[in-house]
């Protein structure tokens, strides 16, 4: 009884040890076991250890299970459930494995720096933003992602434009000529008032006539400031070229003035009834810069007066004025040739000015020692040693000695410092690769793997500080909340998730433009749009991550509606009556969120980008499809089919049916059977979207059936289905995400010992409804992240 | 030598704006060497070919050329075509599926790529990077490598292989694989920048003196640094030392022609204006002697682009995986035409070229072909191979040479590099020099 009941337990929930016993009892050990195992390979030990030990072979010996290698033809062969028992039982082993490790935070290799990374910091290094990584031959990519150290190579053509492009920011950096200072000149006969070609207001000087009733021809002559772009960043002179004809005795007195309705100081009303000219009314309130003698006469000499205009953008308008003569004379003649501004006076560009800032009055020596040195500690990350400042100061001592201009100097030093692996790499020294001993990544080194992380870029100065004061660990969570809400966190948006999704393959998607002419480059982009702004919102908003499955909104602009079939914002459907109100219009060339519940849309897996990625030119794909959910969505991918994908039969008649008859033809191989029953139930949920992602209720004249059925009975009906099933997987999801996103986070792919990180940060993350920021908070503070193997070497040594 | 490059140096200066020179014309027959130098070129075209349609009657001289063959009419004295040489090293030997990224590895190296998904990848050194190794110091760059479509997009490309074996063809070492250059405007710069650049000396010699120090910097870096980065920070320095190299060559080396060709905008919009203009720049760079070696990718393996200008909506490799259903074998047929359709366009264009008693078709050997024989087997044995020009070196054109099967593909490099006056021992999985080229 008791041996019943005992073996009853047994039978319910036997252990994975027993399970991969008797399979390889039954299947494998005739001929992979004694003293001359086939293929050299025995599989007498198989108990937990053991497997957990020789996971490589294990994997191995699953892979050709599974693809119907193994056991070879004329063996009986395992039911597919019984090959399934067995490789959940391998998985719960090595699970358990896994979970019962020392802890090791792994080994992360020295990163290059790749295109979008050197991009974003260059720009951030020197404030010059053009695209110097343009030209850089694509990323190698590895895990999926294009920021995986192992994988990143320096070939020797990447290597020739990075020398270019050193040179190129050197040159747009620093000014070794400074510019001329821009003039921007208003002839005499544009000056406000306008005169429209009234006659006496052409030829090269406009007169001014005081006491003429139109203000046209007596002034106040002003230049609108919009055209002499007087900004308040920067400092500016206005001037004006004119000569008088006095008809009395006394001096000619002029002001410089600005005016508007927003001047910062007007002058009072007694002072500027003392300027004369009909159109003083309209052009009030009025500042008067400064009063100016003309002795001017000749038009052949002509006088300039000048006044600073620094900083302010207040004004309207400015322009020259006469004064009131002592009673009884008679107002001069002006002559006004041209209004002119000059400025920026500074014409070094910004970057110029940040870079060479240096103590004035040391000697020169000293001040490249103080420049260089700055740069190469900002270039390189982290605090640079005097060695390594005197070696890139000798460029800039060596060109002054050879007669050059200290600024040239400098560019050579810059230039140097962009090709240095110190900047190209980034390098964490010490450690011990082999064993685990795990500890703290110096703060100087978790702040270039934070802002790489969120920011594809540089520390900033924050971090920086931060970190130099050995700050940083203490302040983890507060950083990572800045950076998330900084403007530079776009770069996560737009290089983890179109990588993770690969929705980069959409840049090379072309159907069968007669079939899908509708398909075109502004279709193209709005598709991209759409994913992005979903993206967008999950970070910005801090929404909970499974959203980007679950969500019933998304973003739209009349082109992608028009795909969708969508009419406005509240998701009433085109062509017929609102029943949903307080519905807007959906713009042209606008994105706006647009409530898509009731729609087979929202989420991923319905947007037309990746339902596009996941078809062929002329048709839709479910494998495609299928793969690309258990892939991206569940981290379960499909094994690769097997080696000798057994051809079809000869001179096949045509396959009859719908695509899914088709596929079902196909699936009755069971060698293929295995992998395509899964990639195939999601993949024909989708086929109501066709290949370019519009919904079709016919596909060549065959109605849709877009249900499958998963392993275990799960049956699926078109997308929504599918939206509730990974609704309903959440762990799976996420830990998928988790995964990819520690991935592109650490720069290196996950091996077996980050199970236990993994776990961690999933259980953090559900206790805060999974909301991204608390994702990214768990991974920043995750093993693999954090920790190192073995010390770093002092610091303050270097 | 030197004085041979010294007078063609002055010659060339002295003529001010020069145009494109063929390669001895400017020199005259007192200075001339004996023959102009030979070339290399390898031409890959991916997922196989409609073999029915590309196979030619029984071996011996060519007689009507089946329809993929067609383009290369006017071509046919200049045409051998090899049938039966096999890539062993491209069949999975145990690792499962992966024919693509196998496929490309193995074609000019003759070794399997190591299974991996991005660390650690390795095959072999090329023929190409062979032959550079010993004249690529003749000439400004010491090869060309050029494909119409860039490296990866997304995710893994073959079956747990990195995407780089399937976009790449040549190998500097067995872990060193050299990306292509696909936009016709930075080949163009690569190949005459510096002639357009009056200020090219000095910045050379800044670079040259930048290049020194980070030299240094990285030796002593690598001292303090664990092994795997170690290998990192070696590729960066075998990277910097090549470019010292090619710095201090172009110093010795007459300055690069200014060519009447004008600088592309961009890349074209249209395929087969791509691969024409990237044909063009190659005939250039042989023509102006900038290089002596190449390799031209017209699409990486696998690739799944359509071609809708030859009447072909779908996508390459998913017609490559036909089930022998006629209908996608006659729209593969009609891609594999197109492709040597570009081959004629290439090989005609070096024909209407002058050189020493010939043409430079004569003197260079192309090698066109793909690692896959039918793209729904992925068999690696029955290559479709052809070779074209070559006749100053001793090729007898015309021909259809049939292989005693498994003949190792490693075998024609060996005899591509021995007529090339470049022999070598082993290649790969090489069993010896190929016989029967030479007429």
């Amino acid at each position: 009884m008791i041996s019943l009941l005992t073996s009853l337990v047994l039978a319910a929930a036997p252990a994975p040890a027993e399970v991969v016993q008797s399979f390889v009892a039954t299947h494998c050990k005739s001929c992979h076991s004694g003293a001359k195992p086939k293929g050299s390979l025995s599989l007498e030990k198989h108990d937990a250890a053991s497997i957990a030990k020789d996971r490589k072979a294990w994997i191995q010996v699953l892979e050709r299970t599974r693809g119907g290698d193994m056991p070879p033809e004329k063996q009986p062969r395992p039911a597919p459930s019984q090959v399934e028992a067995f490789a959940a039982a391998l998985e719960s082993i090595w699970d358990a494995a896994d979970r019962a490790a020392p802890r090791d935070p792994g080994k992360v290799t020295a990163r290059r720096l790749n295109r979008m990374e050197y991009a974003n910091t260059v720009r951030d290094l020197v404030g010059v933003d053009f695209n110097p990584a343009e030209d850089f031959p694509a990323d190698d990519i590895g895990h999926g992602f294009d920021n995986i150290g192992d994988v990143l190579s320096l070939p020797p053509l990447l290597l020739e434009r990075y020398l270019a492009a050193a040179e190129g920011i050197a040159e747009r950096a620093i000014a070794v000529t400074i510019p001329p200072v821009p003039r921007r000149y208003l002839a005499g006969r544009f000056l406000h008032p306008y005169p429209n070609d009234l006659p006496g207001t052409g030829g090269r000087f406009r007169p001014m006539r005081p006491l003429d009733a139109n203000p046209i021809y007596s002034g106040p002559f002003a230049a609108g400031t919009d055209y002499l772009k007087f900004s308040s960043k920067d400092d500016f002179f206005l001037r004006v070229r004119l000569y008088a004809e006095p008809k009395g005795k006394s001096p000619v007195k002029v002001v410089l003035f600005l005016s508007g309705p927003k001047v910062k100081n007007p002058s009072p009303d007694a002072e500027v009834d003392k300027l004369m000219g009909a159109g003083l009314k309209a052009i009030k309130p009025i500042e008067i810069l400064k009063t100016f003698e003309i002795t001017a006469r000749d038009h052949k000499k002509p006088q300039e007066i000048e006044f600073p205009v620094n900083r302010r953008d207040d004004a309207q308008r400015a322009g020259v004025a006469l004064l009131k003569p002592p009673a009884g004379e008679d107002p001069p003649l002006l002559f006004v040739e041209n209004i002119w501004s000059e400025g920026p006076m500074d014409t070094r560009p910004k970057s110029h000015v940040m870079i060479l800032a240096c103590s004035p009055g040391k000697p020169v020596a000293a001040q490249t020692r103080e420049v260089v040195g700055r740069f190469i500690a900002r270039a390189f990350r982290r605090p640079v040693t005097n060695e390594e400042i005197e070696s890139y100061s000798a460029f800039v001592d060596k060109a002054v000695a050879a007669g050059q201009k200290w600024e040239a100097g400098v560019r050579i030093a810059i230039q140097a410092a962009l090709v240095s692996p110190h900047f190209l790499f980034r390098i964490e020294r010490g450690g011990r690769p082999g064993g685990t001993d795990p500890r703290p990544v110096s703060d100087i080194n978790l702040a270039s793997r934070l802002s790489y992380f969120l920011w594809s870029s540089m520390p900033d100065d924050a971090l920086l500080a931060l970190a130099t004061k050995g700050q940083l660990s203490a302040n983890l969570e507060s950083q990572v909340r800045r950076m998330l809400a900084d403007p530079k966190a776009d770069a996560l948006v737009d290089n983890f998730f179109p990588q993770w999704l690969q929705l980069r393959r959409l840049d090379s998607f072309s159907p069968d433009a007669a079939r899908f002419p509708a398909f075109n480059e502004p279709l193209r982009k709005s598709m991209r749009e759409e994913a992005m702004m979903l993206f967008r919102e999950i970070v910005r908003q801090d929404r909970p991550a499974t959203e980007l499955v679950t969500a019933n909104y998304t973003f739209l602009n009349q082109k992608l509606a028009a795909l969708y079939g969508i009419a406005d914002t509240a998701g009433n459907p085109m062509k017929m009556k609102a029943s949903k109100p307080g519905g807007k219009p959906i713009p042209a060339d606008e994105f706006v969120k647009v409530d898509v519940s009731g729609w087979p849309r929202g989420g991923v897996t319905n947007m037309a980008a990746v339902l596009a990625v996941t078809s062929n030119p002329t048709r839709t794909s479910p494998v495609k499809r299928g793969k690309w959910v258990l892939e991206q969505l569940l981290g379960a991918p499909p094994p690769p089919p097997p080696p000798n994908v057994p051809e079809l039969k000869e001179g096949g008649e045509a396959l009859k049916g719908t695509l899914k008859q088709r596929m079902e033809q196909h699936r009755a191989n069971p060698a293929c059977a295995s992998c395509h029953f899964k990639m195939d139930a999601l993949g024909f949920a989708f086929e109501s979207f066709n290949a370019i992602g519009a919904w079709r209720d016919k596909d060549e004249e065959q109605p849709i059936d877009a249900t499958g059925e998963l392993p275990g009975g799960i049956k699926l009906d078109g997308p929504r289905a599918v939206k509730d099933y990974l609704a309903a997987n959440r762990d799976k999801f996420m830990r998928c995400l988790a995964e990819k996103l520690l991935t592109y986070a650490t720069g290196r792919g996950l091996e077996p010992y980050d199970r236990r990180a993994v776990d961690a940060i999933l259980k953090r993350a559900g206790a805060k409804q999974d909301k991204f920021s608390e994702l990214v908070l768990a991974i920043v503070e995750s093993d693999p992240f954090r920790l190192r193997r073995g010390r770093e070497p002092e610091e303050s040594a270097r | 030598m030197n004085e041979l490059m010294a007078s063609r140096r002055r010659i060339l200066t002295g003529m001010g704006a020069v145009v494109a020179l063929p390669w001895l014309e400017s020199m005259g027959r007192a200075l001339a060497p004996a023959s102009p130098p030979r070339r290399m070129a390898f031409i890959y075209v991916p997922n196989g070919i409609h073999m029915a349609d590309w196979r030619p009657g029984n071996p011996g001289a060519l007689s009507a050329l089946p329809p993929v063959l067609q383009p290369l009419e006017k071509l046919r004295e200049q045409l051998v075509v090899l049938t039966g040489l096999t890539a062993d090293k491209a069949r999975p030997h145990g690792d499962g599926g992966g024919d693509h990224a196998r496929a490309l590895a193995a074609f000019l190296t003759g070794c399997q790529a190591r299974k991996t998904d991005g660390t650690d990848i390795r095959a072999g050194v090329s023929v190409d990077q062979l032959a550079a190794s010993r004249i690529g110091h003749l000439t400004r760059l010491g090869s060309l490598e050029i494909g119409a479509e860039a490296g990866a997009m997304a995710g893994n490309c073959d079956s747990g292989y990195s995407c780089v074996y399937s976009s790449t063809m040549s190998w500097k070492s067995a872990t060193q694989p050299l990306p292509k250059d696909v936009d016709p405007r930075l080949v163009f710069d690569r190949l005459f920048g510096q002639s357009s650049d009056p200020k090219a000396k000095d910045r050379d010699r800044v670079r040259k003196s930048v290049l020194d120090h980070v030299l240094a910097e990285s030796k002593s870096l690598a001292g303090e640094l664990p092994p795997s980065d170690r290998r990192k920070l070696d590729e960066y320095f075998n990277s910097v030392r090549e470019i010292e190299e090619r710095i201090a060559r172009a110093e010795k080396l007459p300055p690069a022609p200014k060519p009447e060709f004008g600088r592309p905008a961009g890349v074209p919009a249209s395929l087969p204006d791509h691969l024409k203009l990237l044909s063009d720049l190659l005939v250039l760079a042989f023509q102006t002697d900038s290089t002596r070696v190449a390799t031209f990718v017209m699409a990486n393996e696998g690739s799944n682009r359509p071609y809708p200008f030859a009447q072909v909506s779908e996508g390459h490799h998913d017609l490559s995986h036909h089930g022998n259903n006629k209908a996608k074998q006659e729209k593969i047929s009609l891609i594999n035409r197109f492709h040597t359709t570009q081959l004629a366009y290439l090989a005609e264009k070096m024909k209407a070229v002058r050189e020493g008693e010939g043409t430079l078709l004569d003197n260079c050997l192309i090698a066109y072909g793909s690692g896959n024989s039918d793209g729904n087997a992925h068999n690696h044995d029955d290559l479709p191979i052809a070779l074209l020009g070559g006749k100053a070196a001793g090729i007898k054109g015309g021909r259809h040479l049939v292989f005693p099967k498994e003949t190792p593909l490693a075998n024609l490099w060996l005899a591509m590099l021995d007529r090339a006056g470049l022999s070598a021992n082993r290649l790969g999985d090489s069993t010896g020099v190929l016989e029967g080229l030479v007429g």
